[in-house]
């Protein structure tokens, strides 16, 4: 009988199998697209239909009728509210922490140090923030324990019944002060935690073509999002193992990542509801209390929620970069730049957070929207005991254009040539090539600036 | 916020009696616009407080034999509105127009600035230069005194806890004196003074400064009067020189510090600059511009 | 405990709650009015603005207790099941929120504006929005819609 059976060539089919399955599957490597040889250029000035347009937004009605749920408007039944103590001093190790006090209170449900946490640390580029301090503080808004309670002002009783002993270090507080390194912010690592630097041309050359050379430097200060909802999660850990957080958290794919780290856990297991964030600007960017929250609800099997304080938001959450800026510019008499020299020191704060992404793009456009063939900028990333500073809005790019643009003036003003007149000569033009060497497409710079300044009658102003 | 018990009075006798029964931790409580917020910063630990906003008798604005009389509970919204006070006094509806926002005035209230006595109250330098005059009220009955009496220091008054102000007089003699008041702050909103001045004077015989009285806010330990400059100029001829002069004499009356809004040196600057500034505006005024 | 009774949105409400209670929590927490927002708790931001016998306020700043016998208005109170409020109209068609976290407040305080003042000045409008803070937006485009609300609550001009 087996003889009648026909047995299918076996190779035949395999091979058949696998070509029907290639035509399936979607290559795992996207072949590289080569960019079409004639680039579609945009006229400048040229407008779509949609430029100029009013627009609704498919949110605008709820905002309207205050039916929007952030997160804070979120409620379930049997809910926790967290707080958390805060350090309030800069730099110390902790010798112990006493929350038997604040465990005894009524009301409480749960309180949580830094050392059950499993990995305490976090960032979203190095790991060097804990979820709650343990060992040592870092800057004064470092939280040393979470309590949850009944309610937010029991919490809040609770967290000043908590004593924290500690033993105070020196703090360094200037970023410039902090490269010397005398004092360490993380040792045994060097306070200098990220650098950059680019260079192009011959910067001596450049400077000796030069008949003047200018030299400054600038300062900007630290600045808060200050988004009007405060960052909030609320963490709810089933019996499953699994937890499931609602957070204001902006970028919830990396979160999620982080948070798995901090818990130890498969990232399978947690889930992240993203709800409607009340501004970000940058500031909600990573993880904040979600691991703390999801640890207190495993302790105590309910929900558990934090929002934070408005003073919460200014001394625990990121902030921007101060920066502090040395430029020195070297231009002929009749305004064209030879050659500029760059020096960022960026004050990170404690934590690192997105401090190399600043550094890198203030680094990038330190030069500003400006031909220069010979440069070189270097910036410096520094741990200090203040207040983290991360991502806000433009990643570095406000602050060296506060530089850029005052010595612009300033040179503008001691050659006796229109600032206008300074930049226009200096600025990009189509094809231009970015200090780091990208070739520079649409550039509209030189249009902007006329159209500016014919709008808002630069030159009947004598300026 | 801390727990704490909660009781509203009607009228300011029974204020008064809410207060001396549960006392001394108590604390009254008006627009609250100034005690929530030390409420929840934990500034205060009140075992009572006693709410005032129903009390009748602290509320209205009327003149009388003794002059203009403005309750302590009445709002600096209700200031800028009431029909007499800005046909009279502009620099009063000025100065409660400086103060926080629409949301803040509509529950603030005059006594209530005055009582919290923060050097950079907007309320104080008007009304002292105006040479306004306060009632206290306790349980042994009311007092009366002037407002340089009443501010003992920064965040401190005369009032004992079982007192409550009870309003604001000006006197009959400065009913309608020209009057300018002018704050200086980092934004037009929501800020509190660097710096705020109000000037009154009459026009003397000969076109010569009278009675003149200048006052100055968040430059020493409570609102000022600028004596040295007042007593420059009495009498004097009224010239820019000499309002300038004043000015410069009024930074000497002041004691300025620095801290975060602004510094020592920046302060003076603006108390000349605010004196000479209120003194001009208030002279026009007397001349019906 | 303080017994409170008033009256919102034109409906008479009971609450019992603890003494220190803001008239925030009692609207957030007690009734389940969560339109009022809470962005600072100290009185600078306005997120938390509602209209207290006919007057915009901080409600952060208020005790339940103050509010006792008084008539409170939140932004759940000024749309219809059939129609939107002019002033909400107006946002929503010139886009005048982004995340709209400020929304209500903002809404809340040119409603108050406008019950006063049904023909503002655009300096006046600006004042009566000092206290809102938005973080998103350059208010000119709440401006606008106060603006055009104006139009249309007086009569000027058609509801779109
Ligand atoms: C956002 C914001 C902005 C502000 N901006 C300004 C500003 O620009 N300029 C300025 O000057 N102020 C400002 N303030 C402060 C505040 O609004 C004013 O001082 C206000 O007038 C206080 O009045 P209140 O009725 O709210 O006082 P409350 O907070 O009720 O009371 C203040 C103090 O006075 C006591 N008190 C009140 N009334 C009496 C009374 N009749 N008898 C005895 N004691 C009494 C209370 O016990 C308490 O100690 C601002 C406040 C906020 C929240
Ligand atoms: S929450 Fe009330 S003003 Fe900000
Ligand atoms: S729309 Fe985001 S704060 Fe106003």
């Amino acid at each position: 009988m087996t003889d009648d059976v026909k047995v299918a060539d076996k190779t035949d089919s395999l091979t058949d199998l696998k070509e029907t399955d290639e035509d399936l599957r979607l290559p795992s490597v996207v072949e590289p697209a080569h960019f079409p040889v004639e680039t579609i250029d945009t006229e400048a000035r040229h407008q779509t239909p949609a430029v100029g347009q009013r627009a609704t937004r498919p949110d605008g009605r709820l905002h309207g009728l205050g039916q929007t749920k952030y997160i804070d408007d979120i409620t379930f039944p049997n809910m926790l509210f967290a707080k958390m103590k805060r350090a309030g001093i800069s730099s110390a190790l902790i010798k112990s922490v006493d929350t038997s006090e604040a465990e005894a209170m009524p009301g409480v449900a749960a309180v949580l140090t830094g050392r059950e946490i499993p990995v305490n640390s976090y960032g979203p580029s190095y790991q060097d923030q804990p979820v709650l301090a343990d060992e040592r503080v870092f800057h004064a808004g470092d939280p040393v324990a979470a309590v949850a309670a009944v309610t937010e002002q029991i919490a809040e009783e609770a967290c000043e019944r908590i004593k924290v002993e500690y033993e105070p270090l020196e703090p360094v507080y200037d970023p410039v002060e902090a490269m010397k390194d005398e004092i360490r912010v993380h040792p045994p690592h060097s306070n200098i935690y990220a650098t950059k630097r680019i260079k192009k041309g011959d910067l001596e050359k450049g400077f000796a073509e030069a008949d003047r050379i200018f030299e400054g430097v600038y300062s900007t200060q630290m600045i808060e999002h200050v988004p009007l909802e405060p960052h909030a999660s609320i963490a709810q850990w089933d019996p499953n193992g699994r937890v499931t957080l609602w957070s204001s958290l902006g970028r919830i794919t990396l979160g999620r990542a982080d948070i798995a780290r901090t818990l130890d856990m498969p990232i399978n297991k947690i889930r992240i509801v993203g709800t409607i964030v009340g501004g970000n600007f940058g500031g909600k960017n990573e993880i904040t209390t979600e691991p703390a929250l999801a640890l207190l609800s495993r302790k105590t099997g309910r929900p558990v929620k934090m929002v934070y304080t408005r003073e919460e938001e200014f001394i625990a959450s990121t902030t921007r970069h101060p920066f502090i800026m040395e430029y020195k510019t070297g231009v002929t008499n009749d305004g064209m730049i030879t050659a500029r020299k760059v020096r960022l020191v960026l004050d990170g704060g404690a934590y690192c957070s997105w401090s190399e992404t600043t550094l890198g793009k203030a680094c990038i456009l330190s030069a500003g929207p400006y031909n220069i063939e010979n440069l070189l900028a270097e910036a410096y990333c520094m741990y200090t005991n203040k207040t983290m500073t991360g991502a806000m809005r433009g990643f570095g790019a406000p602050q060296v254009c506060f530089a850029y643009e005052s010595q612009m003036d300033e040179i503008a003003h001691k050659l006796g040539i229109d600032p206008l007149e300074l930049r226009m000569k200096n600025a990009f033009h189509e094809g231009s090539a970015s200090p780091t060497g990208q070739v520079l497409q649409s550039v509209v710079v030189k249009d902007s600036l006329e159209k500016a300044a014919e709008r808002f009658g630069w030159k009947e102003d004598g300026q | 916020m801390r727990a704490f018990d909660f009781v509203s009075a009607e009228s300011a006798d029974q204020a008064i009696s809410l207060l001396s029964e549960h006392g001394p931790n108590v604390i009254v409580l008006a627009g609250g616009t100034d005690i929530l917020v030390d409420l929840k910063h934990a500034k205060h630990d009140p075992d009572v407080v006693v709410d005032i906003t129903r009390a009748e008798d602290l509320k209205g604005i009327e003149v009388n034999d003794g002059g203009l009389r403005i309750g302590a509970l009445v709002t600096h919204t209700q200031i800028m509105d009431d029909p007499y006070i800005r046909e009279n006094f502009p620099a009063l509806v000025h100065a409660a127009h400086t103060i926080g926002a629409v949301q803040t005035r509509n529950l603030g209230t005059l006594g209530g600035n005055l009582v919290t006595c923060v050097p950079s109250m907007d309320s104080g330098p008007a009304l002292m230069a105006l040479e306004a005059e306060v009632t206290v009220a306790g349980p042994d009955g009311t007092r009366r005194m002037g407002l340089e009496e009443f501010f003992v220091g920064p965040r401190k008054t005369v009032l004992e806890h079982n007192e409550v102000l009870l309003d604001v007089i000006i006197p009959r003699k400065n009913l309608g004196k020209p009057a300018d008041f002018l704050k200086f702050g980092l934004r037009k909103g929501q800020a509190l003074a660097l710096v705020n001045a109000a000037s009154a004077l009459w026009v003397g015989e000969g076109n010569t400064f009278k009675d003149v009285k200048i006052s100055l806010g968040a430059v020493a330990p409570t609102v000022i009067r600028a004596a040295a400059a007042e007593d420059f100029l009495e009498g004097r001829e009224i010239t820019p020189e000499n309002m300038a002069e004043a000015g410069r004499l009024a930074v000497e009356d002041a004691k300025p510090i620095d801290d975060f809004r602004a510094s020592a040196s920046y302060r003076r600057d603006l108390i000349a600059v605010l004196t000479k500034r209120t003194l001009d505006n208030a002279y026009r005024l007397a001349q019906g511009g | 405990m303080t017994d409170v009774t008033l009256t919102i949105n034109g409906e008479e409400r009971s609450a019992s709650v603890p003494p220190e209670t803001s008239l925030l929590r009692l609207l957030r927490d007690e009734f389940f009015l969560t339109g009022s927002k809470l962005g600072c708790d100290v009185g600078d931001c306005g997120a938390c603005t509602v209209i207290v016998d006919g007057l915009p306020v901080n409600a952060c700043l208020m005790l339940a207790g103050q509010v006792d016998g008084r008539d409170v208005v939140t932004i759940e109170g000024l749309a219809t099941l059939e129609d939107l409020h002019p002033i909400q109209k107006a946002f929503e068609e010139f886009a005048s929120l982004q995340c709209g976290f400020c929304g209500p407040g903002v809404i809340i305080s040119a409603k108050g504006l406008l019950d006063r003042n049904p023909d503002p000045t655009k300096e006046e409008i600006k004042d009566a929005l000092s206290g809102n803070l938005c973080r998103c937006t350059g208010y000119t485009k709440m401006i606008e819609a106060v603006q055009d609300a104006a139009r249309i609550l007086r009569g000027e001009k058609e509801a779109a």
